[in-house]
């Protein structure tokens, strides 16, 4: 026990949680400033010895190439792919995921098995699937990935609005059914506003996984479809990287979800909190 | 013309048998009031007739149309919920409104009947709030007007009074009365207070374990119960059921203790019975016996005040029984009495049936 | 669908909405019956072949390839490797997650602030994180290797990514930056939810922390714990894109983890039946332990 008076004991603690959190929060984003950084960087400040810690100026010539080269166009794809799949898996995994409730389709078993299909490494799957694509004509296709993307996340959307779904009290569909809803209609009017908050930081997260897909990009696509996560790739080198390219690629990939996740942010820490406590 | 006819109707949740064949009638404009004690598929034949649960078998036709198998929206019914399902996202407004809107009509038309509903239950200047900002009275308020606000034949009420306190739920009691003498519309009412039901109904369906057990005026249930069971569940403080059995003249308590009944023949002499006294019918010995009546020596044991009327239990016969007396017959446990019981209006069930005799 | 809810009454004994609940179910079920279980067969009876680069015989050579699985050591290496990562980084993250959740447990001005800040690694693409770290690790102009030259008060010119003895470091060090704040963000949620009264009961009793932390706040944050650690720990066992964003499984095969191994004998080496094999092998060791884990953590339910 220490001789100080208790509010100043109390003092000294939050002082030192603020130092700690500090310290933290320099380690956890100083890689990010690190990257933004030598994204605005020249050459000549990229390969600097000693390292340039902040740049002199803030130039966007390293976007610009990317722009003027058409790289960034793979940030649009990206954004078609994540976006599309994202709706659609949404569409399809709630009402999939209001028959589990509901009507408790398949019973327990039938929930299991999808829940399981989230298990599946990429890796065991992407190979087969690969050669179906190659056999469909699908490959390098934005349907082909959106495809993909959808089914995979899938599970987890299922999973997810089920826990969601099962809050809202069934007096409100039943009292839409008597009031001259049919069963679309009490979906679309009742259980979507309902499930708004939990739709939204489902999807957001839906969308991130398909946005930070790499192997199943790496694998489907060619020239026609590259998402930006393979794109970054194609600059590393053996020995010399494009850094600047990396940096900059990297950095535009990471806005997209940047924005989105700040928007939602609300929606994301009671999504996160409710589907940890509900699991 | 009966606006709900109900044919042997018959649900079934797996093994569970909770509607086991309902006959029912319910003629136009009528207040029919489902009651019975929880479990006994007063609920269930509700939404039985809603289309919220299927038919295991029998029919449902409302207005005269084969509804068995029609969805709920095909029924023309308005229903009131137990926890209001008042849609959270949905102003006041726009939760009457819902059901019109479904049924696509025409936004003039909406405006009108919604006002006229609003303006009927008083909650006219609560259009525009969320049904968070409401009270629990205000809330059932506006899910009675989502009902009323619809042309329906049927209007259902499943239990909208039990998440309500004491003191609204006499207030919104005179409201749903008023409304049906206003509207007069076939209302069917599910409770299982015994109060509602009698305060309420022009007709009671009283329910037990899935079957009818007696439908009738509350009077005719009250008064001429055909069974234990209702003599029991109707009328509150509840019937006194004492032990007895049959002599020529009347009945023989346990303790020995003889009771005359006027004008019954035919009793057979020695058969075991209950003997049922609404507490209603037991008064503090008064200066003369009027006909009919029989006075007994009793010793009070505990008292307990309402206000208006003091409820006295006493032993008779060997049991317990309650009597409603004045206010101020009685003041204290322990006191020695005579009260007068009015054996005209005693029953008698056969103990091996639990019919009245 | 239009004709489905707009059809009149059926005079027959049959409900009208009993189809509703498997229109529902249907798209899901087919994306995932074509997603999930077809190329599952479709591998499975691929693996009883022998196609490869060379040879597109698709007579059945049944186990022969589940066979050379077991003579296979840089399979073995490979899993090896895998168990490694996981088995270091799942406790560091989650120790790591938790101590930062109870730093923020209680409220302070600018919490909220603090949190977003230490979520950012999450959402940025694992890619990307492999990426920004092999720019941070560079042995010449990577910032890594400067600060450590300030404490070590000379040139330090450890090559983190080819050196054997430092890209373990270095991969796990890529993979706890960015995957600690989920766990944080998870954990945090779960202590929230605690009931303060119990904790509080048990301090006022002169419960030390660790008596309370054992007996009170575990088992309230076990299921969510549970869940988490079962996540990251699947994740940990595919792990591919930071490894392939930093050493593509190099130097030689140090650091080749079971995907990366899969991909090279499937798309580089182009061994299709060995290479379904390999994954057979992935999905049986995964369900089991997913059964294990399950299991033993209690979360069947």
């Amino acid at each position: 026990m220490s001789a100080l008076p208790l509010h100043r004991r109390h003092g000294v603690r939050l002082s030192f949680r603020y130092l700690i959190a500090a310290l933290l929060v320099v380690i956890f984003c100083f890689p990010v400033y690190w990257l933004f950084i030598i994204s605005f960087k020249t050459p000549d400040e990229i390969f600097a010895f000693p390292p340039v810690w902040y740049p002199e100026s803030i130039q966007f010539s390293n976007y610009k190439v990317l722009f003027k080269d058409g790289d960034a166009a793979t940030v649009g794809n990206s954004l078609i792919l994540a976006s599309v799949s994202t709706f659609f898996a949404m569409i399809f995994g709630t009402i999939a995921a209001y028959s589990l409730v509901r009507f408790k389709t398949g019973g327990e078993n039938l929930a299991v098995w999808i829940i399981s299909q989230r298990m599946m490494p990429p890796v065991a799957i992407v190979f087969p699937i690969f050669l179906l694509y190659v056999w469909l004509g699908w490959v390098d296709s934005y349907f082909g990935l959106i495809i993909l993307y959808t089914a995979f996340s899938l599970p987890y959307v299922i999973w997810m609005m089920r826990g969601y779904i099962e809050d809202i009290p069934l007096e409100l569909e039943e009292s839409a059914l008597v009031d001259g809803c049919t069963r679309w209609e009490v979906l679309w009017k009742v259980v979507l506003p309902m499930a708004r908050s939990g739709l939204f930081a489902t999807a957001v997260f839906t969308f991130i996984f398909a946005w930070n897909d790499f192997l199943f990009a790496l694998v489907l696509t060619r020239t026609e479809v590259t998402t930006y996560t393979v794109q970054v790739t194609h600059y590393f080198g053996g020995q010399s990287n494009f850094w600047a390219k990396i940096a900059a690629m990297s950095v535009l990939g990471t806005i997209p979800v940047f924005f989105t996740v700040a928007v939602m942010q609300r929606y994301l820490v009671r999504g996160i909190s409710m589907g940890a406590v509900k699991g | 013309m009966s606006d709900l006819k109900i044919t042997n109707l018959h649900k079934h949740y797996g093994a569970f048998h909770a509607v086991k064949g309902i006959d029912l009638d319910v003629p136009s404009g009528e207040f029919t009031v489902l009651v019975g004690p929880s479990g006994c598929g007063k609920s269930t034949l509700l939404r039985t007739i809603a289309g919220l649960e299927e038919t295991s078998s029998g029919s449902i036709e409302i207005g005269g149309k084969d509804v068995t198998w029609a969805r709920p929206r095909d029924r023309d019914i308005a229903m009131v919920f137990q926890n209001y399902a008042l849609y959270p996202y949905l102003n006041v407004k726009d939760n009457i409104a819902f059901g019109l809107r479904a049924r696509k009509f025409a936004e003039a038309e909406v405006e009108k009947r919604v006002a006229r509903a609003a303006e009927m239950l008083g909650i006219g200047h609560l259009l525009t709030r969320f049904p968070r900002e409401l009270s629990g009275g205000q809330r059932q308020r506006v899910a009675i007007g989502r009902a009323i606000v619809r042309d329906a034949i049927l209007y259902l009420f499943d239990e909208p009074l039990s998440n309500l306190d004491a003191q609204l739920r006499d207030d919104m009691r005179v409201e749903i009365k008023r409304l049906h003498k206003e509207l007069k519309r076939t209302m069917i009412y599910v409770t299982h207070d015994q109060i509602e039901a009698m305060t309420l109904a022009d007709r009671i369906v009283l329910l037990r374990d899935g079957l009818i057990e007696q439908q009738g005026t509350p009077l005719d249930l009250f008064e001429r119960p055909k069974t234990r069971f209702v003599a029991g569940f109707l009328g509150s403080p509840k019937m006194n059921f004492v032990p007895a059995t049959l002599t020529a003249a009347g009945v023989k308590l346990a303790d020995g203790t003889a009771l005359e009944l006027p004008g019954r023949s035919g009793l057979k002499a020695g058969q075991a019975v209950m003997l049922g006294l609404r507490p209603q019918h037991i008064a503090m010995a008064g200066t003369h016996l009027a006909k009919g009546h029989v006075r007994v020596p009793v010793v009070i044991e505990l008292v307990q005040p309402t206000g208006s009327r003091v409820q006295a239990t006493m032993p008779l016969g060997g049991t317990s029984i309650i009597a409603e007396l004045g206010a101020h017959d009685v003041s204290r446990p322990g006191e020695k009495a005579e009260i007068d019981i009015d054996m005209t209006r005693a029953v008698l069930i056969d103990t091996t049936s639990d019919k009245i005799i | 669908m239009r004709a489905y809810h707009e059809q009149t009454m059926p005079a027959t004994a049959v409900h009208p909405d009993r189809n509703f609940k498997y229109w529902l179910l249907a798209p899901a079920i087919f994306l995932l019956l074509l997603i999930g279980l077809f190329p599952l067969i479709y591998s499975l009876v691929v693996s009883f072949m022998r196609i490869d680069m060379m040879d597109t015989d698709t007579s059945f050579a049944w186990f022969y390839n589940y066979k050379n699985l077991f003579k296979d050591g840089r399979l073995w290496w490979s899993l090896a490797h895998t168990l490694l990562i996981t088995a270091i980084a799942l406790p560091l993250e989650l120790l790591l997650g938790l101590a930062m959740a109870y730093l923020f447990l209680e409220k302070m001005p600018g919490r909220q602030i603090f949190i977003s800040l230490l979520v950012l690694p999450t959402i940025i693409s694992p890619i990307v994180a492999g990426a920004t770290w092999r720019l941070l690790f560079d042995n010449k102009y990577g910032p890594i290797n400067q600060i450590l030259s300030w404490f070590a008060g000379e040139r330090v010119n450890a090559l983190w990514t080819i050196n054997p003895t430092l890209v373990y470091p270095a991969i796990i060090f890529c993979e706890i930056w960015q995957w600690t704040p989920f766990m944080f963000l998870i954990l945090l949620a779960a202590l929230s939810n605690v009931d303060k009264s119990q904790t509080e009961a048990a301090e006022i009793d002169g419960a030390r922390f660790l008596r309370t932390f054992r007996y009170i706040v575990l088992p309230a944050i076990w299921p969510v714990m549970a869940i988490a650690i079962l996540i990251r720990g699947l994740d940990l066992f595919r792990i591919f894109d930071i490894i392939w964003a930093l050493t593509q499984g190099g130097p030689g095969t140090k650091t080749e983890t079971i995907s990366i191994y899969a991909y090279t004998q499937g798309f580089k080496q182009f061994e299709t039946s060995y290479t379904a094999a390999i994954a057979f092998l992935v999905v049986f060791i995964l369900t089991v332990i997913c059964t294990w884990a399950i299991r033993r953590m209690g979360l069947a339910k």
